[in-house]
């Protein structure tokens, strides 16, 4: 057989066709008690259904946790897990957080240090010696 | 395709939980789900088929929440009480004339649930059908000259079960640890395999190959696309029907999550084109499955080159390739470098650098042979472009001769 | 000489202090080195090349800067060889192909030979007579060496005998049982990098 095909899978790439929040739930819990919890019950009663109205990819659910801080959980695609303590936040606060939580991809926070980050080869080539104008000295 | 026919067809597919006959004429009396006190009577003189049949229940109301535990998949009405599969729905942006039923359905796997009008079965197969479809022809029209082998290597990477099983990983899809009517309808529902199983049996027996008993036997490239499937692989052929109910005993004790995951991969591509038209089913395609990236030129094996360079172009009728040393370094060293380029006449094919001559020619041939067979025409585009609306008239994509043969 | 334009910008100021004694040591301060800023700023302005077009015929007109990478070229671009004739690439690439010529080509790997196609059907029957009756001093290598012709076309002619090859393995084998777990490991890697080629790997 002259040719033989070697098998592969291709690659995704996130947002160049379409694109999928990586964030696809949200845990909200609180207590009915404790007074850390005053700024998210108060969220939870006025911010939240329109947060979810406008973001209908992300389910979300909300629970008590008696007698413990106000936390939100995150859940991503890649299985990983994000929690956010929001004890004694104004809601406007656990806005920010759960928009923090909403835009992240779930990977760990990572230092980038190259401008560019891709897969696609380079237009012009790996750079040879023995190619180009080669001039004699 | 009128858009008034769609609904017709998209609404059998809903009301499908209302009838108790079978869609698929071959499994008419398989597998009944007996919805209604009053079911048909299973015919006489297939006493062979009946014994076989798993006792269902018969449920008095569906409703009732105790009597979903018998149900072997979420009945419909759950779907709409289902939080992930609204979440699913809205994070795929699937069209809102995609019903969150026909989501449900597509998420039960035939393992799960053997009934046709509950499981994903038909939607996978026309949804696997379509996929075929829209990638083989962008396949073949921007890429006229792609050996089979390769062809059939790019589109398992394309629409292979390995990558519509990592798709729906990357679409946030769950599977349930065990399948039943009590789960919720937002994951996937099939059968999983008991831990031991051999997954990968050795030979398929039984294809509508001549000889196929024959191991040793040479394989040509041309009868694969007449025997086997659309990746190369060799298939069973049509069993009757007394066979299809072993068939699907097999199935019932566990599937891969590999195949359940691809499953419904077709299966959300096939309920998109019943709901929503052959436009937005084209658009699913090409933003979710062509826009990942796949280098073709990797999908190469070559193993003579410089043989195959040689026909090529003896039937082209090019000047003889000959191998040239455009520069090299080091030639009495340890680590010298060779690059050589093949020309046909004054023309350049294509260059390689190695370590040795012979490698440097032997790249070189790869390098020219790819340049050959990754031919890519300009304005490409694909037959299925004819049924947009108002499209331009229909100009014949390059044909090519084949590849070459040795 | 940079010191005495030093010493002539300034005679005013300098004269007076350094008339006396220590005007040697400075002299020799002032020199200025070799590498000086304005020396390497010269030595860095190169020319542009030639390539992007500054030459005395396109001065005037529009012209297209080409620069091609220095790399390998790319599998994607199709040689113009290999375009069809009815691709529009061909026409626009053609020009500059003309222009070499056949002394500028560099040289060859190998030199093609000459097939002489002097074989009758006779010597073909005595080939396969030779070999069939003594395998064992008529392999291909002397075959060909006696007829004249490659030792492909003795393989394709013929075939030797079930026990040549049961032979031939067994001395195969017997060499490689000799071979420790080095060499044995350096040849393998060898077999691997060599199936690497064709992957273009």
């Amino acid at each position: 057989m002259p040719i033989q095909g070697v098998r592969t899978v291709t690659t995704a790439r996130n947002g160049v066709g379409a694109f999928i929040l990586q964030c696809k739930q949200l845990d909200f819990h609180y207590c009915d008690w404790a007074g850390s919890s005053r700024g998210m019950v108060s969220y939870l009663k006025h911010q939240l259904p329109a947060f979810a109205k406008a973001n209908p990819q992300i389910e979300i659910r909300v629970s008590p946790r008696p007698n413990k801080h106000p936390v939100i959980r995150g859940l991503f695609i890649n299985g990983r897990e994000k929690v956010i303590c929001v004890r004694n936040l104004e809601p406007g606060a656990i806005i920010k957080k759960v928009n923090l939580l909403k835009e992240a991809s779930g990977e760990k926070l990572k230092r980038t240090t190259k401008p560019v980050t891709s897969i696609n080869e380079s237009v012009r080539g790996i750079w040879s010696p023995y190619h180009g104008g080669i001039k004699s000295v | 395709m009128k858009r008034l026919q769609l609904q017709r067809w998209s609404g059998s597919v809903l009301s499908a939980q209302a009838r108790t006959g079978g869609r698929l004429q071959q499994r008419l009396y398989y597998a009944i789900r007996h919805q209604s006190t009053a079911s048909p009577a299973a015919p006489a003189g297939n006493d062979q088929l009946v014994k076989k049949q798993p006792q269902a229940p018969s449920i008095s109301s569906p409703h009732s929440q105790k009597s979903r535990y018998r149900l072997p998949s979420p009945p419909v009405e759950a779907a709409r009480e289902s939080a992930k599969l609204a979440a699913l729905h809205a994070r795929l942006y699937l069209p809102s004339r995609l019903p969150l039923e026909t989501l449900a359905r597509s998420l039960v796997h035939p393992s799960a649930d053997p009934n046709p009008n509950f499981n994903n079965e038909s939607l996978a197969t026309l949804g696997h059908d379509l996929l075929t479809y829209y990638a083989s022809e962008h396949l073949i029209c921007s890429y006229p000259r792609l050996p089979l082998t390769v062809i059939f290597a790019a589109m398992y990477a394309y629409v292979g079960p390995k990558t519509l099983a990592a798709m729906a990983r990357e679409w946030g899809v769950e599977s349930v640890a065990a399948p039943g009517g009590e789960v919720d309808p937002g994951y996937l529902q099939f059968q999983r395999l008991a831990p031991g199983t051999d997954v990968n049996p050795e030979t398929i027996t039984g294809t509508e190959r001549p000889h196929d008993d024959e191991p040793t036997w040479r394989k040509s490239v041309t009868s694969r696309v007449v025997y086997d499937n659309e990746y190369g692989d060799p298939v069973k052929g049509p069993v009757d029907p007394s066979e299809l109910a072993e068939r699907d005993a097999q199935t019932s004790q566990g599937v891969t999550v590999e195949e359940a995951n691809a499953s419904f991969v077709s299966a959300v591509m096939g309920s998109i084109y019943l709901h929503a038209g052959r436009p937005a089913a084209k658009r699913f395609f090409e933003q979710h499955f062509l826009s990942r990236h796949l280098n073709i030129s990797d999908l190469f094996n070559f193993s003579q080159p410089a043989r195959d360079l040689a026909r090529l172009c003896a039937r082209e009728n090019f000047e003889a390739p000959v191998a040239r040393i455009v520069s090299e370094t080091g030639r009495k060293s340890r680590s010298p470098v060779f690059v050589v380029g093949i020309y046909s006449g004054q023309d350049k094919l294509g260059e390689g650098a190695g370590a040795s001559l012979l490698e440097a020619h032997f790249r070189a041939a790869v390098a020219a042979l790819k340049g050959w067979y990754l031919y890519n025409p300009l304005d490409v585009r694909v037959p299925s472009s004819m049924e947009e609306e108002g499209a331009a008239p229909w100009k014949p994509v390059h044909v090519d001769l084949g590849e070459v043969i040795v | 000489m940079a010191s005495c334009l030093v010493a002539s910008k300034r005679p005013l100021l300098a004269l007076p202090f350094f008339l006396s004694s220590p005007c040697e040591s400075v002299v020799l301060d002032l020199r200025r080195n070799q590498s000086s800023y304005r020396r390497t700023t010269q030595r860095l302005r190169v020319k542009p090349d030639a390539s992007f077009g500054s030459s005395l015929i396109h001065t005037q007109e529009d012209h297209i800067i080409h620069n091609p990478p220095s790399s390998a070229p790319s599998v994607y671009l199709t040689p113009s060889k290999f375009l069809p004739s009815n691709d529009v690439r061909k026409n626009l690439r053609t020009a500059p192909a003309n222009s070499n010529n056949s002394e500028e080509l560099p040289p060859v790997v190998r030199a093609p030979s000459e097939k002489k196609y002097h074989l009758t059907p006779s010597d073909i029957r005595e080939i396969r007579r030779l070999r069939a009756t003594d395998p064992m001093t008529w392999s291909r290598l002397k075959l060909a060496k006696r007829f004249e012709c490659s030792p492909m076309f003795i393989s394709l002619v013929c075939e030797t005998s079930p026990q040549k090859k049961e032979i031939q393995k067994r001395v195969l084998e017997a060499v490689q049982s000799r071979w420790g777990s080095k060499r044995r490991m350096a040849r393998e890697d060898r077999q691997l990098r060599r199936e690497a080629w064709g992957r273009d790997q």
